[in-house]
């Protein structure tokens, strides 16, 4: 039996129908008018995303393997430890996180503004753009044209490509919300305008390239940090403001609250970089600065943290039947835990214990996998049957990507926090060798690669059951995506 | 020595940024985005009559279970 909240919905539903005023007489029709306007562009977008996604991970696994076998694969230049984890980096951030959010974006906008996508045909000059970009850079970090700076390692040209390419993203965007048919701008469309403004001021400013030095690694941390604050959060929690109210059929505990959170966001992340240097030739004030707004943050993050966990409260039993709640719910518990997390690691003395460990990176992982990469995947399991009108085939198969995703990346955080606080309590132990800080990392990072071995397997089920629904193969299900009933179609 | 011409660069850039999101919270208080009567109901926007309030959307699992009961 399909789960509903009886109280208060027809009530609310009145308030909802009063809301939009005279768009109301065709709602499925419109749905569908909005997801045929975008359909092949958004698929291509997801398609391409989840090469990337393969790519990005397997260089992952192959680095992830490196650190306890350091030897593995190392008489090839091109699959040396310096070129395959940057290579991981790039093709995870640029290739499967980008366009795969910029999908998600694309579509939201659309059903937010309630019409159709305006000037659609720039989106595929976009995602070649895109594409083109994001293989050009990655050919050129494997094959040792790297630019040595942390998220910046494609060459400049690439990094022009990718900002066309976003200028062609953006502009439909941004067409399309002056058209709106509903007035009020929802919270999860101000994450959306915000990072489509943000985004191309942050990578034009970052790779126009005019910095030596000491101030040059203060531009890189502000832009790999800020990569974060008006791009991959803003993606993430757009969609988990759409989805977990959509999918439960609740609205939003606090919707003043969520705008609170939107601003406070706006005004304190983006000043958070610095904290990447904590101990470096910075000026002390700089990064000073820089902590405290990290900790502000954590007034944004209990904003959203409250509102996600009360607006699920009570209604966790639906995380049996939605794929997409539960890998949005799951994504959305990681941002509350890596945000607080990250507040934290801003602390100076708790800096000096973490930087320069695997801390570090399970931390990044918490962040970039468990809270954006989950969420995405949530958000496809919902639009990808809208645009292509064929439900997933085989939800065994969502089940098993699920969990190998999901326990992986437990596993793979774990044992990286863990692992690396001993290894930073060794590095600051005088008495202690260096290498005994090294040796003493390994059963963790053995842990790191069974974590990550599960989640590329997750990854791999995924592409064959998205494959399998683009080629329409598998058994067909109607499921409530279907804007006809079995009964309904077998009258037709 | 590029460092003025960075700092500059920097400065502006964050200029810019500041004076958009200014800009923005201006334009939207202006056109009553945070009056008390769109905050009330704006939260209902992803609602409507064919998905409304109380009907839960992407009920995988327990469809594939019905369906499987029904062969």
């Amino acid at each position: 039996m399909t789960p509903e909240s009886k109280t208060k919905s027809n009530d609310a539903t009145e308030r909802a129908k009063a809301f939009h005023q005279s768009d109301l007489m065709d709602d499925t029709e419109l749905r569908v008018k909005i997801d045929e306007s975008l359909a092949s562009a958004v698929a291509l977008f997801f398609a391409t995303s989840l090469f990337w996604l393969l790519l990005g991970s397997i260089f992952g696994l192959i680095a992830s393997y490196k650190m306890h076998w350091p030897d593995w694969l190392g008489e090839y230049a091109v699959l040396t430890f310096g070129r395959i984890r940057p290579a991981h980096l790039n093709t995870v951030a640029y290739g499967w996180v980008s366009l795969a959010g910029a999908g998600a974006l694309l579509w939201m906008t659309s059903r937010l503004t309630r019409i159709p996508i305006k000037w659609g045909w720039m989106l595929f000059i976009s995602v070649l753009l895109w594409n083109i970009g994001v293989a050009y850079g990655t050919g050129a970090i494997i094959f040792g044209y790297s630019r040595g700076m942390e998220w910046l390692e494609f060459p400049r040209i690439a990094g022009f490509i990718i900002a066309l390419g976003f200028v062609f993203f953006a502009l439909p965007i941004l067409k399309t919300f002056i058209h709106r048919k509903v007035n009020h701008i929802y919270v999860s469309l101000w994450y959306i305008l915000a990072s489509v403004v943000w985004f191309p001021l942050l990578y034009l400013t970052a790779n126009f390239g005019h910095y030596q030095g000491v101030v040059e690694a203060g531009m890189n941390w502000w832009y790999g940090h800020n990569l974060l604050t008006v791009w991959v959060t803003p993606i993430g929690l757009a969609m988990a403001y759409y989805f977990l109210p959509k999918v439960i059929g609740r609205p939003i505990y606090s919707y003043y609250l969520s705008l609170l959170g939107f601003w406070s966001f706006a005004l304190f992340y983006n000043w958070n970089g610095i904290h990447h240097l904590i101990g470096g030739p910075l000026p002390t004030w700089l990064v000073t600065v820089s902590i405290v707004a990290s900790v502000m943050m954590v007034i944004p993050v209990l904003a959203v943290a409250v509102n996600h966990h009360m607006t699920t409260f009570k209604h966790f039993h639906m995380l049996k039947f939605s794929p997409t709640l539960r890998f949005t719910v799951f994504g959305a518990m990681a941002y509350t835990a890596v945000s607080l997390q990250g507040s934290g690691m801003a602390l100076r003395s708790i800096n000096e214990i973490t930087h320069f460990t695997h801390y570090t990176v399970g931390h990044a992982h918490l962040g970039v996998y468990a809270f954006s990469t989950m969420i995405l995947f949530g958000g496809i399991y919902y639009i990808m049957p809208r645009l292509s009108k064929w439900e997933w085939p085989y939800p065994s198969l969502v089940k098993w990507h699920f969990w190998l995703t999901a326990i992986g990346v437990i596993i793979y955080v774990v044992a990286l926090t863990i692992g690396g606080w001993y290894q930073g309590l060794d590095m600051n132990n005088p008495d202690k060798d260096f290498m005994e800080s090294v040796l003493n990392t390994i059963p963790y990072l053995y842990l790191r690669s069974l974590g990550g071995t599960m989640m590329v397997v997750g990854h791999l089920i995924f592409i064959y059951h998205f494959a399998l629904m683009v080629k329409r193969a598998g058994p067909r299900r109607f499921a409530p995506p279907w804007f006809k009933k079995p009964e309904e179609e077998s009258a037709v | 020595m590029n460092l003025p011409l960075a700092a500059l660069l920097v400065v502006l850039v964050a200029v810019i940024a500041a004076s958009i999101a200014l800009a923005a919270f201006y334009w939207a208080v202006r056109r009553k985005q945070f009056s008390i009567r769109d905050l009330n109901e704006g939260a209902y926007t992803i609602f409507d009559n064919d998905e409304p309030v109380g009907k839960p959307q992407d009920v995988m699992f327990d469809d594939s279970r019905k369906q499987n009961k029904k062969q």
